[in-house]
């Protein structure tokens, strides 16, 4: 029996599953990131880290604190602008990127700016970034859930996934073929899409996860795969990676606040006596 | 400070003299390193009335939103503190009604001021926009957000953003000269353009180097002399930010205190009068953090070196002259060379 993990850890590790080595790969911080060097480390040795900031072929020494943050690395090969690192990725150089959820919709479209109106917002999300570019021209775009909502109909759409569906991206004639969410990975499973109608549907869970667990969180009826699979335990060679390189991942969102915020208040009680 | 037209002065010079009120101005950092004392000095001095253009609105552009400077925003990022429970300078305005604000991909933001700075009026951007809100969505800008043209070699419909120059950037980088020229390493993101594009440029540097480490190292150099209004020296200028080769990200005041008091409004006003108001240039700001916090907080985040190899930048000669005093492809010496224009009559007295 191997280690035991946290959901957060099994998610970051599920995604690094995402990449394939000899593949160039755009990350953003957080589990991307992790997963990245989790990636890199263990199973893709040869993949192509790289940053929209310009940052390319990165050795992430420690998990970085900004899409822009070079202090992290070990070095890095290549330092180009913004511009051109979407330029490569518009040209197709780019394999698979990385987007977090705000809300997602049941053909992987995203909204990442508004809750309510756009103008008088209930919640301003952070905005698109370089999220609509990266979901419109990555071969391929892995969407990890952490926080966010599966809604039937986003607020504010900042990144296309399948549009209505069916061929509806491919018939705009914006978008490479082929190109579009291929996975959404949450802490409890792994959606993927159909190939005709592309929606999205449970393709694999994770252990200890009911269906009835996953559906609760769905709007619509969710579709699951015939050959619906459970997804492997982390080995302890992956969970201690994680746990190396980015311990407040594996604290989680509430516990790392809280810990943080102790050990500020400590910090300025020693200096203030 | 400095003779009369030196480009070297402080901030509180550099600001009021080219920073006015009603201006479009842009933060030329992304992400890292961001201008924090000329963006505190813009707020003391209580500028008002700006367009403002960011392309990653962190706590750079929630201080200038909360001083009240900034009447529109551009930018394809909103910081947020404390997640969902928690709140943005930006958020409370566009509530208010007092802040207006256009949304943009990073490449579409970034391509304006590429247009900007190579003198376009458009430029081409990623059509696939074209599916999203952040298209159909108008905000200030109204048609001129993005405009679709054909393409005149393909007959393809293509996405266009309008050429952005801004009056002014603010911008700090690692190192500069007296005279401007403005070196900065790392990653790169949308730092040139939004400088080059921009009609007056004001720098902040770690530190002001000489002419000759500039000459040595031209590739670090993003910003030539002849671009820059002001330069001015301030370590630490971008705390809580990092500068590479410098210092690391102040967690503790970033994500900590920062981002604690941004979650309200009163928050963000109460440290703004602490951190901004009542401290009238950094060093007076590093002081306040040293009686504070101590002097370990900062010692913690000071880079320790890490030199780039150097790059061999030397050649054969330095000299049309060999060393027996030939010219290397005429075979003659000087006075050879003077002889024979004299006897072929081409000297004139």
């Amino acid at each position: 029996m191997s280690k035991s993990y946290t959901l957060d850890e099994l998610l970051a590790i599920a995604v690094a599953k995402e990449i394939n080595d000899y593949e160039n790969v755009v990350l953003g911080v957080g589990v991307p990131m992790t997963a990245g060097a989790l990636a890199k480390a263990l199973f893709a040795p040869h993949a192509t880290l790289m940053m929209e900031s310009g940052i390319v072929d990165i050795r992430p020494l420690l998990s970085l604190n900004n899409i822009a943050d070079a202090h992290s690395c070990k070095g890095f090969s290549y330092a180009t602008d913004l511009f051109s690192a979407f330029t490569a990725t518009y040209r197709g150089f780019v394999d698979v990127c990385f987007l977090g959820v705000g809300q997602v919709d049941k053909y992987g479209n995203l909204n990442t700016t508004v809750i309510g109106d756009y103008d008088k917002p209930t919640l301003r999300l952070p905005g698109s970034g370089g999220a609509a570019d990266f979901i419109s021209y990555s071969k391929r775009t892995v969407l990890t859930m952490r926080g966010g909502t599966f809604v039937d109909k986003l607020d504010y759409l900042t990144s296309p996934g399948y549009l209505e569906g069916g061929d509806s991206r491919d018939k705009t004639g914006l978008f490479p073929k082929g190109s579009g969410p291929s996975a959404l990975i949450s802490t409890k499973g792994i959606f993927r899409f159909d190939p005709v109608t592309k929606e999205m549907y449970l393709s694999q869970i994770h252990p200890g996860v009911s269906l009835e667990n996953v559906r609760k969180d769905i709007p619509w009826d969710l579709k699951v795969a015939p050959d619906l699979t459970e997804t492997m335990r982390p080995t302890d060679e992956e969970i201690d990676f994680i746990r190396d390189f980015a311990p407040e991942l594996s604290a989680g969102r509430q516990l790392a606040v809280e810990l943080r915020a102790a050990y500020q208040m400590e910090k300025s009680r020693l200096h203030c006596v | 400070m400095g003779e009369v037209n030196s480009k070297v002065m402080r901030a509180k010079e550099a600001v009021a003299r080219f920073v006015q009120d009603g201006d479009e101005l842009v933060i030329g950092n992304y992400t890292v390193g961001s201008c924090a004392e000329l963006v505190y000095e813009i707020i003391r001095q209580n500028k008002k009335g700006f367009t403002l253009y960011s392309q990653s609105g962190i706590f750079d552009v929630e201080v200038l939103v909360a001083g009240g400077c900034v009447d529109r925003l551009v930018s394809t990022y909103v910081m947020r503190s404390g997640g969902k429970k928690g709140g943005s300078a930006v958020e409370r305005a566009l509530n208010a009604g007092t802040l207006q604000i256009e949304d943009y991909t990073n490449f579409d933001y970034n391509a304006r001021l590429v247009a900007g700075m190579h003198g376009f009026s458009y430029m081409q951007v990623l059509e696939g926009v074209m599916a999203t809100d952040l298209f159909r969505k108008r905000g200030f800008m109204g048609e001129d957000k993005f405009r679709v043209i054909r393409c005149p070699y393909t007959g393809k419909d293509t996405v266009t953003v309008p050429a952005a120059n801004p009056d002014v950037c603010v911008i700090h980088v690692q190192r500069a000269d007296e005279f401007g020229n403005a070196q900065y390493w790392g990653a790169m993101g949308s730092v040139a353009a939004a400088a080059l594009a921009s009609k007056k440029i004001i720098v902040s540097c770690e530190e002001i180097v000489d002419h000759e480490i500039i000459q040595s190292s031209p590739h670090l150099t993003i910003i030539p002399a002849y671009r820059v209004n002001a330069v001015v020296e301030i370590p630490w200028g971008a705390h809580p930010t990092e500068v590479l080769g410098y210092y690391n990200l102040d967690y503790f005041m970033y994500n900590g205190l920062f981002s604690s008091a941004a979650a309200t409004a009163d928050g963000l006003k109460e440290w703004m009068e602490e951190w901004v108001y009542e401290c009238p240039d950094r060093p007076s700001y590093i002081e306040h953090y040293i009686r504070k916090f101590g002097t370990a907080a900062l010692d913690e985040i000071k880079a320790k070196p890490l030199y780039s190899a150097p790059a061999n930048y030397g050649s054969a000669f330095h000299s049309r002259w060999d060393r027996n005093g030939k010219e290397r492809s005429m075979g003659v010496t000087r006075v050879q060379l003077e002889n024979l224009l004299k006897e072929k009559g081409k000297l004139y007295e």
